[in-house]
């Protein structure tokens, strides 16, 4: 199994980034691009020189995909997961996992008991700058850490069928968007004691969201954490980890190593600026080749489903914490793996 | 026609801002230091060699000099409320350091004397003639931004040690040092109080008494929502003292200030560190030319002690949501 046939389920965003990164990597073949709007599927499937379907049985019985990659809105994930689970195939699920915990359990049972991975893309762990942080904090650099901000954001998103405005279906800005900041430092610091949150949610929130989260973990670490689809423009990632010996800062803005500006022409109404951080691998890339990596030699990877549900379980305890206007203890789980799998089989229901 | 001077007293050098203070009074020509006073002999002679004037070991008696006419009171935190009292007695107008005080009747005693003796209160938020700042405030009365939705705001530092980490004399710790900076800011620009304060207040960074971080999540009267960051966070390698950071979301747009992005950075093989030296506007000479200017026409000071009781109210209600678990509710 050293070559692996991936398939890729939604032709939006992530389905282009993913099929994007896919044809970078030599030991992989790109069988198929599946969008239920054949115009979205042929068109991308073109582009990555692939073949289209709408439906996951003819993808499945046409491409037989060893792998196939969810990028779908994540209301919609449990469906196409199960799916690709029971066909055999391994899954690899765009993050937040699921929109409820009860989805979430589902999609790790379903898999396990049809002998297949799930791996959930939580990128941000791969994100160099990222990880380097978390190196560096895990290694004592900065001594023991007091506060910690992180923020994430930029415009509200655009999305098939506006489905980043439907709390019910994304979660807003809180599941979304700032799972990706919950799931790094708990990466770093371990389990939650408590949230609060304020956001948008309940007050008017056409095309905007923005949110504060006040994070506690069990090790005494306060963070705040930012999200917001509020910016008119652009897209901002910032994080600061400060210890009782050091500091450590990272500004998206400040990591823009090379600044583009065109002229304005016939060809560009507007001058055109681009900025850009070039890495030789995306962060895409390196999680997908890692996921590829632990399928091929059955070793556990970077990122589990069970801490992908763990940051689920803030994101929706912050937002019942927006919701209600009080701070929301997460149940005491010292052992993560051990709680989630004890849920797992008691099947619990949530949210 | 005589030429008139503001004679101003300068009592206790106990705030390192007071050294600020009287280098910008020194180099205004209509105002004239004409005595300091310190509990500390050693540190009031000392800041009497190099502001001149007389020196007061008691304050009380440079109060009873009648060529001054305003007083600026930077002693410790807990001490402002009997020395701005007895100011006020003397019928002296007064600027005094922030937090106006450590407790609410404290502040509420000094307003009231102050009203009833017919003198000024002006409460030193510097941060209110920040020229970025005051763009900020530009951009949002203009509606640039359309209706604001939540504020984001941080006011970093380092430990300043010393009676700063002694509740006795400063009442608190990051929270209490690092938290009406912001809030007034907040108010001003949203024509709003603050309803529900949320935080988190710990001692992580430091061995000390007080706490020395903290996160404040806030509610405004008018559905605005906001988070603020006091912490002394900054580590001795820093390149500043802190920051004083804002960001304003609105329906319109968003703003973004750093009150200290106006810096050149230095890197000097001697200083074993690279720093960042300010080339902005002073925001202090702001305050006390805007303080100078009240006393002399009898206008209302611009930052009042309602004020600095409103950013108060908010800071204490912090440390009683840490203490309690649960937001509190102020009004």
């Amino acid at each position: 199994m050293s070559r692996l046939k991936v398939a890729v389920v939604g032709a939006g965003t992530m389905g282009t980034v993913h099929s994007e990164a896919y044809r970078e990597m030599a030991d992989v073949d790109l069988v198929g691009i599946l969008d239920i709007r054949p115009e979205a599927a042929q068109r991308l499937a073109a582009r990555r020189e692939t073949a289209a379907y709408t439906t996951l049985n003819a993808l499945i019985q046409a491409a037989q995909p060893d792998v196939v990659d969810v990028c779908v809105p994540t209301y919609l994930h449990r469906q196409v997961v199960e799916a690709a689970a029971v066909a055999g195939c391994h899954v690899i699920c765009e993050k937040p996992i699921a929109r409820t915990l009860a989805d979430a359990e589902a999609m790790i049972r379903v898999c396990q008991a049809a002998g297949v991975k799930l791996y959930i893309a939580h990128v941000v762990r791969f994100f160099p700058e990222y990880r380097r942080a978390h190196d560096l904090v895990c290694d004592g650099a900065v001594g023991r850490v007091g506060v910690v901000r992180a923020m994430r954001g930029g415009a509200f998103p655009v999305g098939w069928e506006d489905w980043y405005a439907n709390v019910a279906k994304c979660g807003t800005v809180i599941v979304d968007s700032m799972i990706h900041d919950f799931d790094f430092l708990r990466w770093c610091f371990g389990e939650v004691d408590r949230v609060y949150a304020k956001s948008q949610l309940g007050r008017d929130m056409v095309q905007s969201d923005h949110a504060f989260v006040s994070l506690r973990f069990q090790n005494g670490v306060i963070a705040h954490v930012e999200g917001t689809w509020a910016y008119p423009s652009g897209f901002y990632t910032e994080l600061e980890m400060a210890g009782a010996k050091g500091l450590i800062e990272f500004r998206s803005q400040d990591a823009i190593a090379v600044h583009t500006q065109i002229r304005q022409s016939e060809r560009a109404h507007a001058g055109v600026q681009v900025p850009e951080s070039p890495l030789v691998k995306s962060p895409y890339q390196l999680e997908l080749e890692h996921f590829l990596e632990c399928i091929r030699r059955d070793v556990q990877p970077l990122v589990t489903a069970e801490d992908a549900c763990k940051a689920l379980e803030i994101s929706l305890a912050a937002l019942a914490s927006a919701r209600a206007g009080k701070p929301v203890r997460l149940a005491q789980t010292p052992n993560t793996t051990a709680s989630v799998q004890e849920r797992l089989t008691r099947g619990n229901q949530d949210d | 026609m005589t030429e008139y001077h503001l004679g101003v007293g300068i009592l206790s050098f106990a705030h390192m801002h007071a050294y600020t203070y009287a280098d910008i009074l020194r180099r205004m020509p209509s105002v004239r230091i004409q005595a300091v006073a310190d509990f500390d002999e050693e540190r009031g002679r000392a800041a009497q060699a190099r502001f001149g004037g007389a020196f007061y070991q008691d304050y009380q008696a440079l109060l009873t000099r009648d060529d001054i006419e305003a007083v600026i009171v930077c002693s410790e935190n807990s001490r402002h409320a009997e020395m701005v009292i007895a100011a006020a007695q003397a019928h002296k107008h007064v600027l005094c350091e922030k937090p106006m005080a450590t407790r609410v009747e404290d502040a509420q005693r000094m307003i009231e004397t102050c009203r009833q003796h017919g003198v000024k209160l002006q409460i030193a938020f510097p941060v209110r003639y920040c020229s970025p700042l005051r763009r900020l405030k530009q951009t949002v009365d203009a509606g640039r931004l359309g209706r604001i939705v939540a504020i984001r705001g941080t006011n970093h530092g380092q430990n300043p040690g010393g009676w700063f980490v002694e509740r006795q004399w400063s009442g608190g710790g990051a929270v209490m040092d690092h938290t009406v900076h912001v809030v007034d800011i907040m108010r001003w620009l949203t024509h709003s109080e603050v309803r529900e304060v949320y935080a988190e207040i710990d001692t992580r960074f430091y061995d000390i008494e007080t706490d020395d971080c903290g996160l404040l999540m806030l509610e405004f009267d008018n559905g605005v929502f906001a988070s603020h960051d006091p912490s002394w966070s900054r580590p001795q390698t820093y390149p500043t003292w802190g920051d004083v950071t804002l960001e304003v979301v609105g329906t319109e747009g968003i703003t973004r200030v750093d009150a200290l992005a106006q810096h050149l950075n230095v890197y000097q093989d001697q200083e074993g560190r690279y720093q960042h030296v300010f080339f902005g506007d002073s925001m202090d000479a702001g305050l006390l030319t805007d303080f100078v200017a009240c006393v002399r026409t009898d206008k209302e000071p611009f930052i009042s002690g309602e004020d600095g009781l409103r950013a108060l109210e908010v800071t204490l209600a912090a440390y009683e949501s840490a203490q309690s678990g649960r937001p509190v509710r102020l009004r």
